[in-house]
């Protein structure tokens, strides 16, 4: 592989020589992507994919594991002299030669979203965090399936759609995907293609804020009515649905309960709870520190606010890099609303708020 | 002339004031820190390689004297930049900021015998926190040496003329076992145990070192082991006396004070300030002589502002100076040369015994 590094042997041999970030000053003279340990990715190719997005092919080194369709992956760049992470779920289909494609769409004011849209070029090199998220597919899946994807949340679910078509499509799949205007769909004309050509695969356009719509596009929102009309055997079937809050949670109500399996991931942060007032006091043991913030915000948030840079990835709750034991106290999850007194060896920070002091280990 | 004289006393309220100017000076830093300091940190990173690769490659042709000296010259250079401009200020946090792993305070390891993680605790915590604070700060005299009236005199200091050049020539070592408190040891204050648990981690970064600069590269070198080892030791020896004479004239010239334990308590931020004025001496030179010495030669901006990076305190020091003209306290700097005289001075002066002249007020 181009971009591998040194092999194992080489690695042990050199072990008491070299420290490894003085074998990776080196190694990126002569190659950027190699790296002892480090997984990092070349930006092999940069398509604009909609309005505002764009897709990233990426070619990692042999440090990078893998990944499975539907799962994410924490991107690290460096953005005027500070790295920064950020998830973004894998479009693509795992690749015998490694590669990886991830679709980006820039957020207003977002760093990453517009680094990675705007300023990144070919031959760039990003670093990967392992490939995480329980959104899969079984080994042989059975029975009805139905994507539910709003926005950036089709990215995910694009690769699962693809996964599914790869292997000759082998359930009936239904997707419908949601944006305010036509210029945001990605994949548009991939996806219109499979429609045509597999008749196993439903798709339905959904624009929210389209005037004029063609032949295979509806207006509205996701309601009772809609899903009667497009899912009539909501009961049989396996939902995955992906995309902001709020349209995760409409859809956990109108389906959770009646689908025969339902699972979500939602791309936004928790709201602040606005109307959790007063503050707090956090004990940072490793560091021997003790602070006051709000008791409203997330943790990670407040934390930041006060200067701290805890190590952190995808601010929603599913990707763990956060996490942090704590040793006393008691805390809201923002996401659930439920509060936990217990000590727990990972707390995730982004998403949870304190409801009294705490101790935590950072 | 003594530092009562030289430094006006401060009102709370002025105290204050001098705070929040310091406070202010340091925000200003922060808030523009960006693309320009991650840009040079990496230089410097560039040019502690480049200069350890070509000094090894030289003094493989170690056979012929040129070679062998510059080679030398050149490892010393690197070890120098490598211990005091990036090591030194990278363990202090002051690139945290850009959150590279290559670069993170709390885990970068430097190339001397001494592991990272004593010199984040006698360093950092210690010395930076409780800053020439007599009984706190191992640094004053580093246990071994009497450098203010305020310390005991015993007959052992009679020695310390001879004492302070062969430290100054092991000064890497002194560092290594400085956190380990072989004195405790010595005086039945702690266990056999504990210090041979303390000396772990110390004992594999030193056999470490050692395989490195004495066995690895010598035989690497094949029949110029030899010249190759003697390099590696000078190499190590002029990074030690240099980084010797850089630190010492930070806290020991004649003007800096130390202060008794009770200053500690209720201490504000602007008498914390203060205490790091008061305590520390910078060193005047070019920009060359400031990078080489780690921009320590600015100890007093390094004191007031530990975690922002090295290479603002000569933009910071003319401000700094400006505030402490206006406040009437001291700004003590000078020669390298001047400086150094006064550290010698206080080294013989102090091997006999003396007497405070004034307290601190």
């Amino acid at each position: 592989m181009s971009t591998a590094t040194a092999p194992s042997v080489v690695s042990r041999l050199l072990q008491p020589l070299i420290a490894p970030h003085v074998f990776d000053f080196w190694a990126s003279r002569l190659h950027p992507g190699w790296s002892w340990r480090r997984a990092l990715a070349r930006v092999l190719e940069r398509r604009v994919e909609a309005r505002d997005a764009v897709t990233l092919v990426l070619q990692p080194n042999r440090h990078f594991a893998g990944f499975e369709p539907g799962q994410h992956v924490n991107v690290t760049a460096e953005i005027d002299g500070v790295r920064l992470t950020r998830s973004y779920s894998l479009t693509g289909l795992p690749h015998p030669d490694g590669r990886v494609s991830i679709t980006v769409r820039r957020v207003d004011n977002g760093r990453m979203s517009t680094h990675l849209c705007q300023r990144l070029r070919v031959g760039d090199v990003l670093e990967l965090g392992p490939a995480y998220g329980e959104m899969t597919l079984p080994p042989s899946p059975s029975g009805p399936w139905v994507f539910l994807a709003a926005g950036s949340g089709i990215t995910p679910l694009m690769s699962l759609t693809r996964a599914l078509a790869a292997d000759g499509m082998p359930v009936d799949l239904t997707l419908l995907y949601w944006a305010r205007h036509r210029a945001e769909l990605c994949f548009l004309r991939e996806l219109r293609a499979l429609a045509a050509r597999e008749p196993r695969f439903r798709l339905q356009i959904l624009l929210t804020r389209e005037t004029e719509l063609l032949a295979d596009e509806r207006p509205g929102r996701l309601d009772a009515a809609l899903l009667a009309q497009r899912v009539p055997n909501l009961e049989s079937c396996q939902v995955y649905a992906c995309g902001p809050a709020g349209f995760v949670n409409d859809a956990r109500a109108l389906t959770a309960s009646r689908a025969r399996r339902f699972h979500a991931e939602a791309f936004t942060p928790p709201p602040v709870r606005s109307d959790v007032a007063g503050t707090v006091r956090i004990e940072l043991r490793a560091s021997g520190r003790t602070l006051e913030v709000p008791a409203g915000q997330s943790l990670l948030s407040a934390l930041e606010a006060q200067g701290l840079t805890p190590a952190h990835g995808c601010r929603m709750g599913i990707c763990n890099t956060c996490a942090c034991a704590k040793t006393a106290g008691t805390t809201q999850d923002l996401h659930s609303g439920e509060t936990c007194a217990e000590p727990v060896s990972a707390l995730r920070l982004c998403v949870n708020r304190a409801c009294t002091d705490l101790s935590l280990d950072l | 002339m003594t530092t009562a004289t030289l430094n006006r006393p401060l009102s709370a309220d002025e105290l204050q004031r001098f705070g929040a100017e310091l406070d202010a000076l340091r925000a200003r830093h922060l808030a523009d820190l960006g693309a320009a300091d991650a840009r040079y940190i990496r230089r410097i990173v560039k040019a502690v390689r480049y200069t350890e690769a070509a000094g090894r490659a030289l003094l493989f042709l170690g056979l012929f004297p040129p070679a062998w000296v510059l080679g030398t010259l050149l490892l010393s250079l690197s070890k120098i930049l490598e211990n005091m401009e990036l090591g030194h200020n990278v363990m202090h946090g002051q690139y945290d900021w850009m959150r590279d792993p290559t670069l993170d305070g709390k885990t970068y390891e430097w190339d001397i015998v001494g592991t990272s993680d004593n010199w984040r605790k006698t360093h950092n915590f210690k010395h930076h926190t409780y800053t020439n604070v007599r009984g706190m700060d191992d640094d004053i005299g580093y246990g071994l040496l009497r450098l203010f009236p305020e310390q005991k005199w015993k007959p052992f200091y009679l020695a310390q003329p001879l004492i302070a050049v062969i430290f100054a020539l092991l000064f890497q070592w002194g560092v290594a076992i400085q956190e380990l408190r072989i004195g405790r040891w010595w005086y039945g204050k702690m266990s056999g145990a504990e210090l041979a648990r303390n000396f772990a981690p110390v004992g594999r970064k030193m056999r470490r070192q050692l395989i490195k600069d004495y066995v690895v590269f010598p035989l690497l070198a094949g029949p110029f082991f030899l010249p190759v080892l003697l390099g590696n030791l000078v190499a190590n020896g002029l990074r030690n006396l240099w980084t010797y004479m850089i630190i010492f004239c930070g806290h020991f010239t004649a003007d800096a004070e130390t202060f008794p334990k009770s200053v500690v308590e209720n201490e504000t931020r602007g008498q914390w300030y203060l205490r790091q004025l008061r305590g520390s001496s910078n060193l005047e030179g070019g920009p060359l002589f400031h990078l080489l010495s780690g921009n320590l030669s600015h100890q007093i901006e390094h004191h007031l502002f530990p975690d922002i990076p090295a290479r603002r305190y000569a933009e910071m020091a003319p401000v700094v100076r400006d505030i402490c003209a206006r406040y009437g306290q001291h700004y003590n700097t000078g020669s390298l040369a001047g400086q150094f005289g006064q550290v010698i001075w206080r080294i013989l002066r102090h091997a006999f015994p003396s007497q405070p002249r004034t307290a601190w007020a």
